[in-house]
């Protein structure tokens, strides 16, 4: 037999921290901060006018990044934009290099039509040279309109009378049948008015570059949140069905809260800060319920294990044993992945920040949740079990027991 | 124990030699600069996605609504004309998009509208209510109709985007349909091009017939001023019409497919003498060539000069369906409608044996020669001796494109991201750090930790990436930011799994287990654990996967061959080091640095 050999630990072997004793402690302060994101949501409602700070993804709109060649500083931005009629635009700083000036400003609109926009041009080209408009077709961020004459009119002239209104097209084209008179006009995008915008107000020139933008339909975005809210509850569900299926049902349920806690906290955390929830936070939180599972999975395994070795021990002895035995491997791998995203928060740009946040919380609650959350469930469910069993045993012609289990149901037992 | 030592080294080592295989092309960013050997066996590369290269990403719905509401308008308007000759006092009123009501004057007169009026539209509107007290006749869209518009413009839409973005030459532009929307994304596209791309995808669709000019003067004036050194050529042509015996004779310009730039430069530049008639226009057709001769005949772009008006548009089309001519060859039978038959009829009666262009898009499908006046039946033949099955699809094609030019459904751009290549740039730029500096401190963490095993997990993290970076590469996944995330998180979970690992051993051996016992005890009863880890994290990855749109796609890309690739290393190949370590030959270990 070799000699008992030191390592280099942080948490040392033998540890013997009783978490469950304590746990209506941590359920507590858990249900604190879920309570406080249910708050937090109408209180955003009613401060910011969105449950979360949607992106651009999921509210529509569009989100410009604008480069400037001189100083300017957000509220001119603001204001050269709102002199241009494009209202509510929200300009933040982007990117922290020295020497680059550029703001992220992100609209709600996805056209340069808007409603009031589209009726007075309409008023504007009831008449165009001899002809008469008939129809004005505009839809709602539509980057089109559909002008209905009464007569032939060249393109050009269209064009013409457009940009007397202030609108600009990139292209026009006849649709239809030509005795239809009808004309397909599409409108330059947000990018070519927002440019024209900021040179008119704060000097030509004065726009760099808009290196990046995206727009997003109402519509589309809606869609993406519903298929948001599918794909982590599928994803949940998925999760669940795979442990039921390789430990017991007794595992399940303390999974499922466990995943919703994290998910709820997560998001809780984007409503306290009012950071924006993207399409890539989303993905986050598909990665933290990967990760929380990862760590709930880790406790489990210890408990199934030991609750088949130390039989004589009560079920809620043996699952804070099984706690303190993975205690260390707990917290190094939680601190390591927190330490990895925390470089990718600090270091990071755009896209890679958020998702690093979102991971930076989503760490520390899911670890959390394995160990105060997920267990307690696993214990009180057991109980549960285990008296209906007595009960059940004391009717022995409907004895359900499986025999592939036996063993672990027998060590909870006693 | 020694024998599966050997081999094991040996199916890892070959593991790895493929890896490296497939990352060089990778690395050596020029393509031209790779051996012959890559050339021909290891092309595959990692693609950077649009976050990082910069370009387009649009997505596209169909205006469906505008497409139908349309094709209604047009049809109360039919309707209308059709009961106006039949002296009826009634207004035509649209009601919802796909409704039509009649209310007649007097309600005695709405028998007026009967069978024998609505029989041409029998296929297009269903009665739904005849209110005899009012004198209100109520007419629907049929439905059927309505989910028949709905698949033909979309395919169309399809297809015409697709021949839109060919003519920009972006490298792979991928063009998918999702549901009712269609993706476009073209990466690497240039920032200036970005407004001119998406006016020219976003354009709805035009079908036109116009007849082709043949035998004018001006052609020939053209042809003569063609220089005889560049690309293009001269060739004439010549047809006789079938039943009055006419002799037709043209000339024309060809070019090679890939000296479409020439031709056009060319035609742009005709000006003074040569400059392009007020009323005449010239239009390309990309011809396969019929018979095929030694070698393989290039396509080639021949001209036609064409009369500028339209004589009728696809507005007119009723249907159009695949039909076999005398010869069994496959050609196109299309009908018109009552007015469009009137126009094809004046159009095809004056220009008997010329040719006729079906233009879709500016651009010429195809010339068939009019052998008699058509009016509310056509048919269009193909021409060519080639392939049957090619042609057959060529004519499926037209057909596909027929029925859905009859009805403009314009595109509705509900989603876009533009990203400037420089704004890429700075992205890899600062992810490259973040990975870095996130790997550097974990790799720090393991040595320190773990010493000897802790180098081993770095080895078997190190081998992780490899692998992974050479399986996106040989599946010429693209790289997006997301992706990036993906991958120093794979680091974070191979870290977990050494821990895990590791943390069993120490455990193992604190009961006093010898080194190998230890190894082998830790790694056996840490599997399972490992294993549930990693199938939950796929789960979750083939959920975002399914969800994905572009990057987070790209995210879930890079997670789940991590996390198959972590599996390989931090179980297998770092339990098989550790196996070298603990037992190596005479000797057997008493203490393991872990």
């Amino acid at each position: 037999m070799a000699e008992q050999q030191k390592f280099f630990e942080v948490i040392k072997s033998g540890t013997d921290i009783d978490f469950i004793g304590n746990q209506k402690y941590w359920i507590g302060a858990s249900i604190v901060l879920v309570l406080v994101t249910f708050i937090m949501l109408p209180v955003n409602l009613y401060l910011h006018g969105h449950v979360l700070n949607w992106g651009v993804e999921f509210k529509g709109g569009t989100q410009l990044v604008v480069e400037f060649n001189k100083t300017v500083d957000a509220s001119q931005v603001r204001d050269a934009l709102t002199a241009a009629g494009l209202h509510n635009a929200d300009v933040v700083k982007y990117g922290s290099e020295s020497g680059t000036q550029a703001f992220m400003v992100t609209l709600g609109s996805v056209s340069i039509m808007s409603g009031e926009q589209a009726k007075k041009v309409e008023a504007a080209i009831a008449r165009v040279g001899d002809a008469s408009l008939h129809k004005f077709e505009s839809s709602e961020g539509g980057d089109k309109i559909y002008l209905r004459f009464d007569k032939n009119v060249e393109p050009p002239t269209i064009a013409a009378a457009l940009r007397a209104t202030g609108t600009e097209t990139t292209q026009i084209q006849s649709f239809g049948p030509p005795e239809d008179h009808t004309y397909e006009v599409t409108l330059i995008g947000m990018e070519g008015e927002v440019h024209k915008a900021l040179d008119a107000k704060l000097g030509a020139g004065t726009v760099k570059a808009i290196p990046s933008v995206s727009s997003v339909g109402a519509k589309a975005g809606k869609q993406l949140q519903i298929d948001g809210v599918r794909a982590l509850l599928g994803a949940i569900l998925l999760i669940v069905i795979y442990v039921a299926f390789r430990f017991d049902f007794r595992y399940g349920p303390g999974t499922i809260v466990a995943l919703l806690h994290d998910a709820v906290i997560t998001v809780g955390a984007f409503a306290v800060t009012y950071k924006e929830f993207s399409l890539t936070t989303l993905a986050a939180i598909l990665t933290i319920i990967g990760f929380s599972m990862n760590d709930t999975i880790v406790v489990f395994d210890r408990i199934r294990e030991n609750a088949a070795k130390y039989r004589d021990r009560k079920f809620d002895k043996v699952v804070n044993h099984a706690i303190n035995e993975t205690l260390s491997r707990t917290i190094l791998t939680s601190a390591t992945v927190f330490f990895v995203t925390l470089a990718m928060n600090i270091f990071g740009t755009g896209v890679i920040r958020d998702f690093a946040f979102a991971m930076n919380v989503g760490v520390i609650v899911g670890t959390y949740s394995s160990i105060f959350i997920a267990s307690p469930i696993l214990i009180w469910l057991n109980e549960k079990y285990v008296a209906m069993q007595k009960r059940q045993a004391a009717r022995p012609e409907r004895n359900v027991r499986k025999p592939a289990r036996r063993d672990e149901e027998e060590a909870a037992e006693t | 124990m020694e024998r599966s030592w050997w081999w094991k080294l040996a199916l890892y080592g070959a593991a790895i030699v493929l890896a490296v295989l497939y990352l060089v092309p990778t690395v050596v960013t020029e393509e031209k600069n790779l051996p012959a050997f890559f050339q021909k066996y290891f092309k595959k590369r990692i693609q950077l996605g649009l976050d990082l290269k910069g370009g387009l990403h649009l997505v596209y719905e169909v205006n469906i609504e505008k497409a139908v509401s349309s094709k209604v308008d047009r049809l109360a308007n039919e309707v209308d004309d059709a009961l106006r000759k039949k002296g009826a006092d009634f207004t035509v009123v649209r009601t919802g998009r796909d409704d039509i009501a009649i209310n007649f004057k007097v309600p005695g007169e709405a028998g007026k509208l009967d069978d024998e009026l609505l029989k041409p539209f029998r296929r297009d509107l269903d009665v739904v209510s005849r209110d005899p007290a009012t004198g209100t006749v109520k007419l629907k869209y049929d439905s059927d109709r309505v989910a028949e518009v709905e698949e033909l413009a979309l395919r169309q839409a399809i297809e015409t985007i697709r021949g839109r973005v060919d003519a920009f030459g972006v490298a792979e532009p991928t063009i998918i349909k999702k549901g009712t929307d269609i993706i476009v994304e073209l990466p690497g596209a240039k920032e200036k091009d970005f407004e001119r791309i998406k006016s020219i995808i976003g354009r709805t669709a035009q079908l036109e017939f116009k007849i082709v000019d043949d035998g004018s003067d001006y052609m020939k004036k053209v042809a003569a001023a063609v220089s005889k050194s560049g690309a293009i050529t001269v060739a004439p042509e010549s047809w006789t019409e079938k039943h009055q015996g006419t002799q037709h004779e043209d000339v024309y310009l060809r070019v090679k497919e890939k000296d479409k730039d020439e031709l056009t430069k060319f035609i742009a530049g005709l000006a003074g003498d040569l400059a392009v008639p007020n009323d005449r226009e010239f239009g390309l057709e990309l011809m396969s060539p019929r018979e095929v001769n030694e070698g393989t005949p290039d396509k080639y772009y021949r001209t036609y000069l064409l009369k500028k008006r339209a004589g009728v548009t696809g507005e007119y089309l009723q249907n159009a369906e695949e039909s076999w001519d005398e010869m069994g060859r496959p050609e196109v039978a299309f009908t018109m409608n009552r007015q469009g038959s009137d126009m094809m009829g004046k159009l095809t009666g004056e220009n008997v044996g010329r040719k006729m262009a079906v233009v879709l898009d500016e651009k010429i499908t195809s010339a068939p020669v009019i052998e008699s006046k058509i009016s509310d039946r056509g048919r269009i033949t193909m021409g060519g001796y080639g392939d049957p099955f090619k042609l057959q699809q060529e004519v499926k094609d037209l057909v596909g494109v027929l029925r859905s030019g009859a009805l403009p459904a314009p595109l509705k751009k509900s989603f876009e991201t533009q990203v400037g290549a420089t704004l890429g740039q700075d992205a890899i730029d600062k992810a490259k750090m973040s990975m870095g500096i996130g790997a550097l401190m974990v790799i720090l963490f393991m040595l320190i930790y773990y010493r000897v095993a802790g180098f081993i997990a770095n080895l078997a993290m190190t081998l992780n990436m490899l692998f992974m970076i050479a399986i996106l590469a040989a599946f010429e996944a693209s790289l997006t930011l997301p992706g990036i995330a993906g991958l120093v998180l794979t680091i974070g979970m191979a870290v977990d799994s050494n821990i895990i690992i590791y943390e069993r051993i120490r455990e193992e051996l604190r009961l006093g287990k010898s080194p190998r016992t230890a190894v082998d005890a830790g790694f056996q009863r840490a599997f399972w654990t490992v294993f549930d880890a990693h199938v939950t994290n796929f789960v979750a990855g083939i959920v975002l996967y399914s969800y994905g749109s572009g990057p987070i796609r790209g995210f879930a890309v890079t997670l789940l061959v991590g996390i198959v690739t972590n599996l390989l290393t931090s179980v297998w190949i770092s339990h098989w080091m550790f196996a070298v370590l603990v037992n190596r030959r005479g000797t057997v270990k008493s203490t393991l640095s872990i």
